[in-house]
């Protein structure tokens, strides 16, 4: 199934040198529709999977090893329908089978995944959610197909894990994020005709690019001439993310003089999607150009942009979904007329990359990339430095509040306010700030944005050799450098004359003491200002080794990581005095944090017969935390996970994370039926989780709260099946049944400058504050389930295709075992002590063990209807397709939290015995039905 | 070469034609753009309530509305209940409190003048950080039927509008947030306030809810380095004020929530201090609470005296001479306020004859031309009036052989226990060296007064 795997590891060294008594198998492959010869197709011999491409000339040809007697060509290239030829393969002699011809695939299912899910959704740090999907849409495994498209909106994971254990390449280039480690996919969203061209590996597969994550590498091809010459325009409409979509796109083909091009421009658009008020603004350039200098050198540049807006949607309790529905959004409001959402995230970080291409000799390439992506993300958000919480959904204002103190007209008036209206009240935000331009106070709200602004560098070289047919050597080395500069910016003032003020609201510390008392303006930054520097230099090393009967290959690396933080505010929150003495904790360069990663792996494929196969991978990482893992306040100060309140504890030492995996397949294949079965194993060790929240119960404040040294455990069995039962007939079935469990006690610690955790004495030596915060705990996670999507999937459909060019399909879809994700404040010995560290004198384990039994979401199903027709005028394509998600519109959910704001044993049992939770768990809701229609036309 | 220029033509015009797709649509579909100007209908409903409301007052017809005036609607409380307003009555006032701070509460107060207040009124509702709507100064119409008026806390005499009864204890309660845009109406004046001066001893009952200018102030220099807010305390945190002109003292109260709580008392000078005039919790005393520490000014030297003595810790600088008799000078806590030091010859149900002095530790007059000194007695019983001496040579011994001591004229408590302020007694006579006071308490065997002093001061003129 590694289909595009092997068609680098035997196309770039297709040989056209034979000997005279060689069995040969050649021919050449063209256009159905146009008659024009079709390169870079994969041929494979399907017992001995021996494959290749064609070339330019749409030719291909088998000169060693070439199997005998009936054998099987499977011919295939993405956007075209797979085709499969009977040969006969006699001893010493060639067989020669010129144009074979592939029609495209007028499903345009390739398009399917990425309206399955925006992807915008696929890295949406708002749905808590992340996907691997991205990854996958390309891979032709059935199993990772069926999680693509019909598991996605479920935010199913594969093997329960988070997306930053795959790679996203773009020639070759990295493009996973360093902050995160996940793939930032709205920076190339709505450019589909153009990051069509995937090389995918998969899980511990080798790959030709890099070492890769424990799922694999996705390698976006945006060669000029990789392109299939010709155009198309495509017009959807849909009410999943965007209303609108209207894309073009051409590729020139190969030129007089080795020039090609290729670019596109996409718009996306639209008020809302699914959810209120979730704008859409999306525009999508991409130029690529290709000159071919000779026949060993290549040079390629590249250049997308992609800025997009959107506007963000907000988990709900069950209280408020109850009040308002599965599309409410409580980030909105009515301002003259318009809906204005008070969260917008807005990423605009074009990339430019230059590739070399250079084919040493008809064994060897040495491929050589730099890319240098900029600009910015920014994630809106309201200030209220001088006014109540806007969020019309805060606790306060929801019923549950008043008939916490018995009072059920208080209770029945939230509730008819919260039905009627319900949305941020943009007028009197305004107005509050028109009030203080009167008495000259402060703005009491002021809109402003989150900035993330990357510049990072990339210089990546890539080195490929055939030393004999049966081994292949890879190698590469990469070196990134990130500059991050982070800060929050004044967008609106909203009505607002006299400014923000620099201030923490919450204790009148100044948020920059080296400019106290500042007052910012639209466009000034405040509350925080700091930058981060990583760099990243790799280099890894693989030997692939391919035989009759089997398959292996060897593959390690080595990554030095390094990061360093470096504050531009001296935040008054981080300031500690000792015997009068200042210590700050925020301003200027902290620690330099230094990780060596080492990775090795190694996999197997034994050929039982052409039929059954077995194929076996093992891996062994470590790997840095990423930034988001490591900085555990990074916006106040220079703590790190082990750094608390700028003291090392010697107990936690940030270290690499520890990544074990496992799989064992057998795959069958049949004229009529595929299947793979696998078993995976994975083991995360060593991890880190930080979060953010404000907490209420013995001790208050906004808090960080700190795991170390998580341990997860992820094994389970996967299973793809599809059968081609009638030609014009295909059964398909997937399933995934796994355990992700966290599988020790890490350590936990919650920092905070609240004033519930400073005390402050004053001897004869002067001032001494203490941060009591940051007690190391134990949080007894062990056996819990990691929460992230379900962790069992079904999925059960079929697909007809007619011969007259239209197809519909139809799938059934069954989740089950999705969890919450569970306090791990809650699950520390903060649960049950009381402000002197002693339990609770009203402490009763066996309500305990109720009040912290993760809650398990309900099963559903989720049917998905496809079809769709294309019509061939002359040598051009008009076609459409249209899909129905949730055809039963079944009302699901897709992920939740628990509210750490009540944690304690006290606050947290009362809050579950009101009639209504006020700190109920917080959930996101998949989409009831919903639509997406695309028509386009190729020429 | 024909499909070449065919194909040549056929790329130019796509790309033409995407071209002219791609503008239009970018063109034609604009979504929420970033413009937050404040749109022009703001305020509107809001103006065109209080216009209706306003266009009722006094028209004759069945809907007239009567405008009243604060102290018309002050006159509709009775005490200890929380009544609903029935009639269609509209009281107008300027508001006086602010919770910017965050020093008072879902609560505002408004006076009937912005210069020269008669009356106010408390409004509670529940709705934070109102100073952004309902700011100092503003004109508020508040359209009282099916309001309530009352207490908030029965009994503190605050007369407070709110919008519900809690029936267990006849209390105010705040309007709700759905009342409020049908009651609380603002116009688009807002004046400024000009404070009510007043020196400590002026304040009244009467000047509850108004906005005020304590002058001639400061804080007690006990309190230097300290916050508003004293970190120990739970709710509200009290700090005394004191008159540099009077003996009189007062209470700052602020909440443990004020953003101002971890600052530190100016008590660098003398000034004014303005804020509202409030209750405590209790409803006992009056207090001053502050909208910001803007209104703390301290712009003037401070005024403290070269002596003074709470006696709220023992007086063991103090000497303490027992000339005759088993009785001696000794703290107790009736004094004004706390503690005080008592003598009475009176003692285990009989009287004995004695003489006993209570003499000041050296007061330092090195550096001062004149100064004045001030003190409180209580007594009761009858017997020997106290007598009051100066001396400027005392060194320790019986006053009787040691020291010249010159007696002063002293207004003395004449019975049942009233603190009484002694005026002013020029002390001038030490200047240029030490001052002592001695506080000569005789009663015979037959008869014998109680004696306390409290609060005794020098100060520099």
């Amino acid at each position: 199934m590694k289909k595009s795997l092997i068609i680098l590891l035997f196309g770039v060294f297709s040989s056209f040198t034979m000997m005279a008594q060689s069995t040969i198998v050649k021919g050449s492959v063209k256009d159905a529709a146009s008659s024009e010869p079709i390169p870079d197709v994969t041929i494979t011999i399907e017992e001995t999977q021996q494959s290749t491409l064609t070339n330019g000339l749409g030719e291909f040809i088998f000169s060693s090893n070439v199997p005998l007697g009936e054998q099987v060509l499977r011919i295939s290239k993405t956007g075209y329908e797979t085709k499969r030829y009977p040969i006969i393969v006699n001893e010493g002699q060639t067989v020669n089978i010129t144009d074979m011809t592939l029609d495209i695939d007028i499903t345009g299912a390739e398009d399917l995944f990425t309206i399955t899910l925006s992807d915008d959704e696929l890295s949406d740090d708002t749905s808590g959610s992340d996907n691997i999907s991205g990854l996958l849409s390309s891979s032709l495994d059935i199993f990772q197909r069926t999680a693509a498209f019909e598991f996605s909106s479920s935010f199913f994971r594969v093997r329960g894990l988070d997306s930053d254990n795959g790679s996203v390449l773009m020639n070759g280039i990295e493009m996973n994020k360093m902050y995160n480690g996940r793939p930032q996919w709205s920076n190339w969203g709505g450019l589909n005709d153009m990051m069509r061209n995937q090389v995918l590996s998969n899980g511990l597969g080798a790959s030709d690019y890099n070492f890769g994550g424990i799922l694999g590498t996705s390698n976006i091809i945006t060669r000029a001439s990789s392109y299939r010459k010709g155009g198309r325009i495509t017009y959807s409409s849909s009410n999943r993310s965007y209303t609108n979509r209207a894309m073009g796109s051409y590729a020139s083909g190969l030129l007089d003089g080795g020039w090609s091009y290729a670019f596109m421009i996409g718009r996306r658009w639209g008020d809302e999607g699914y959810q209120d008020a979730t704008l859409y603004d999306s525009n999508s350039f991409f130029a690529t150009i290709e000159k071919k200098i000779n026949e060993k050198h290549s040079l390629n540049f590249t250049s997308v942009y992609t800025p997009n807006r959107r506007g963000k949607s907000s988990a709900n309790t069950q209280e408020v979904y109850d009040l308002k529905g599965i599309k409410y959004n409580e980030f909105w409001g009515d301002l003259d007329g318009e809906q204005r959402n008070s969260r917008i995230k807005e990423v605009e970080e074009p990339i430019f990359m230059l590739n070399h291409y250079w084919d040493i000799s008809s064994k060897t390439s040495l491929n050589t990339s730099i890319g240098y992506q900029f600009g910015k993300i920014g994630n809106s958000r309201l200030d209220y430095a001088g006014g109540t919480n806007p969020s019309p959904a805060y606790y306060q204002n929801l019923p549950s509040y008043f008939l916490e103190d018995g009072d059920l007209e208080g209770a029945y008036e939230a509730e008819q306010e919260f039905i009627n209206d319900g949305q941020v009240n943009w007028n009197r935000i305004i107005d509050a700030n028109l009030t203080n331009n009167i008495s000259g106070a402060n703005a009491a709200y002021v809109l402003y944005e989150d900035r993330n602004d990357d510049k990072q560098l990339t210089l990546n070289t890539v080195f490929n050799t055939e030393l004999n047919d049966n081994i292949i050597l890879n190698g590469g080395i990469n070196y990134k450098k990130l500059d991050s500069e982070n800060f929050a910016e004044i967008i609106d003032l909203l009505g607002s004359t006299t400014g923000a003020s620099n201030i923490d609201s919450f204790n009148q510390n100044q948020f920059d003491l080296n400019n106290p008392d500042r007052v910012a303006f639209e466009g000034d930054k405040f509350r925080y200002n700091y930058n981060l520097y990583a760099n990243e230099l790799s280099g890894f090393a693989q030997a692939q080794f391919k035989y009759n009967k089997i398959d292996f290959h060897v593959a390690g690396s080595v990554t030095k990581t390094d990061y360093q933080r470096e504050g531009l505010y001296k935040n008054e929150n981080q300031i500690l005095y000792d015997n009068g003495v200042e210590i700050d904790n925020s301003y200027g360069k902290g620690d330099k944090l230094e990780f060596t990663g080492v990775g090795a792996k190694a996999g197997l494929t034994y050929k039982i017969t052409g039929k059954h196969l077995l194929n076996f991978n093992g891996g062994y990482i470590t790997k840095a935390p990423s930034i988001r893992n490591t900085y555990t306040n990074s916006r106040e100060s220079h703590d790190y996970v082990g750094k608390i309140n700028g003291v090392n504890n010697p107990d936690i030492n940030i270290t690499e994370e520890t990544i074990t995996s496992f799989d064992a397949s057998y795959i069958f294949r049949s004229s009529i039926v595929s299947a793979k079965l696998t078993g995976f194993y994975t083991t995360i060790e060593d991890a880190n989780e930080i979060s953010f929240f404000f907490t209420q119960g013995s001790t208050t404040g906004f808090i960080q709260e700190v795991l170390s040294g998580v341990d997860k455990e992820h094994f389970g069995g996967e299973l793809g099946i599809e059968a081609q039962v009638t030609p014009t007939i295909k059964l398909k079935g997937a399933a995934s049944v796994g355990q992700y469990t966290y599988s020790n006690n890490p350590d936990l610690y919650v920092t905070s400058t609240s004033d519930d955790f400073t005390t402050t004495e004053v001897d004869q030596d002067g001032l001494t504050t203490v941060n009591t915060s940051g007690v190391v705990s134990t949080s007894n996670l062990e056996n819990y389930k990691v929460a992230g999507g379900p962790q069992t999937a079904y999925s059960i459909g079929f697909e007809y295709r007619d011969p007259n060019y239209w197809w519909f399909g139809a799938t059934a879809n069954f989740f089950d075992n999705a969890y919450i994700d569970v306090s791990p404040l809650s699950r520390s010995e903060e649960f049950y002590t009381d402000a002197d560290g002693l339990p609770y004198n009203d402490y009763d384990p066996d309500v305990a063990e109720g009040l912290l039994k993760q809650e398990k979401f309900d099963s559903y199903m989720v049917v998905n209807l496809v079809g769709g027709k294309s019509w061939r005028i002359g040598d051009k394509y008009v076609g459409f397709f249209a899909s129905v998600g949730n055809l039963l519109d079944k009302e699901y959910k897709t992920g939740g939290y628990e509210q750490g704001r009540r944690a304690d044993y006290r606050a947290l049992r009362d809050d579950v015995s009101n009639t209504k939770r006020v700190f109920g768990s917080k959930y996101w809701y998949g989409r009831g039905v919903n639509y997406f229609l695309n028509v386009y036309v190729r020429f | 070469m024909n499909s070449i220029i065919t194909n040549k033509k056929i790329m130019k015009r796509t790309i033409k034609l995407l071209m002219i797709l791609m503008v239009s649509v970018t063109i034609t579909s604009c979504v929420q753009d970033d413009d937050y100007t404040v749109p022009n209908s703001l305020g509107n409903e809001e103006n065109e309530q209080l216009n209706e409301l306003l266009s009722r007052v006094d028209n004759g017809l069945a809907d007239e509305i009567q405008l009243k005036t604060i102290t018309e609607v002050r006159a509709l409380a009775v005490q200890y209940e929380a009544i609903t307003i029935e009639s269609e009555i509209m009281v107008k006032g300027y508001v006086s409190s602010s919770d910017e701070t965050g020093n008072f509460y879902k609560e505002f107060f408004i006076q009937d003048d912005p210069t020269n207040p008669t009356a106010t009124l408390k409004v509670v509702l529940s709705q934070a950080d109102t100073y952004n709507q309902f700011n100092q100064g503003r004109e508020v119409y508040i359209y009282l039927p099916s309001l309530v008026i009352g207490e908030t806390n029965t009994g503190d005499d605050v007369i407070t509008i709110g919008g519900k009864i809690d029936d267990f204890d006849n209390d105010v309660l705040a309007m709700t947030a759905n009342q409020i845009p049908d009651h609380l109406f603002r116009s688009s004046v807002t004046e400024t306030l000009t404070p009510v001066e007043l020196n400590l001893s002026e304040i009244t009952e009467s000047h509850l809810g108004m906005y005020v200018k304590l002058i001639d102030v400061q804080f007690p220099i006990g309190l230097a380095g300290l916050p508003y807010v004293d970190p120990t305390d739970d709710y509200d945190s009290s700090r005394p004020i004191e008159s540099c002109g009077e003996s009189s003292t007062f209470v700052m109260e602020s909440s443990t929530f004020a953003n101002f709580k971890d600052i530190t008392l100016p008590t660098d000078g003398k000034g004014s201090i303005s804020g509202i005039i409030n209750k405590t919790y209790d409803g006992y005393d009056l207090v001053l609470q502050l909208n910001t520490t803007d209104d703390v000014v301290m712009d003037g030297v401070r005024c403290d005296p070269l002596f003074v003595e709470a006696f709220e810790t023992d007086f063991l600088t103090w000497t303490n001479y027992s000339v005759t008799g088993a009785q001696v000078w000794s703290p107790n806590t009736y004094g004004n306020p706390g503690k005080c030091a008592a003598m009475s010859g009176y003692a285990n149900g009989s009287t004995t004859a004695n003489e006993d002095w209570l003499i000041t530790p050296a007061i330092d007059m090195s550096n001062v031309s004149g100064a004045v000194l001030t003190f409180q007695t209580a007594m009761n019983y009858s017997g020997n009036v106290m007598e009051v001496y100066m001396s400027t040579d005392y060194s320790g011994g019986d006053p009787n052989s040691d020291g010249t001591w010159t007696q002063l004229s002293a207004t003395l408590s004449t019975g049942s226990w009233n603190w009484t302020d002694s005026g002013e007694i020029d002390v001038s006579a030490a200047a240029g060296g030490n001052l002592f006071i001695g506080f000569k308490y005789t009663c015979t065997s037959s008869t014998s007064a109680t004696y306390e002093i409290d609060n005794v001061k020098v100060i520099a003129q």
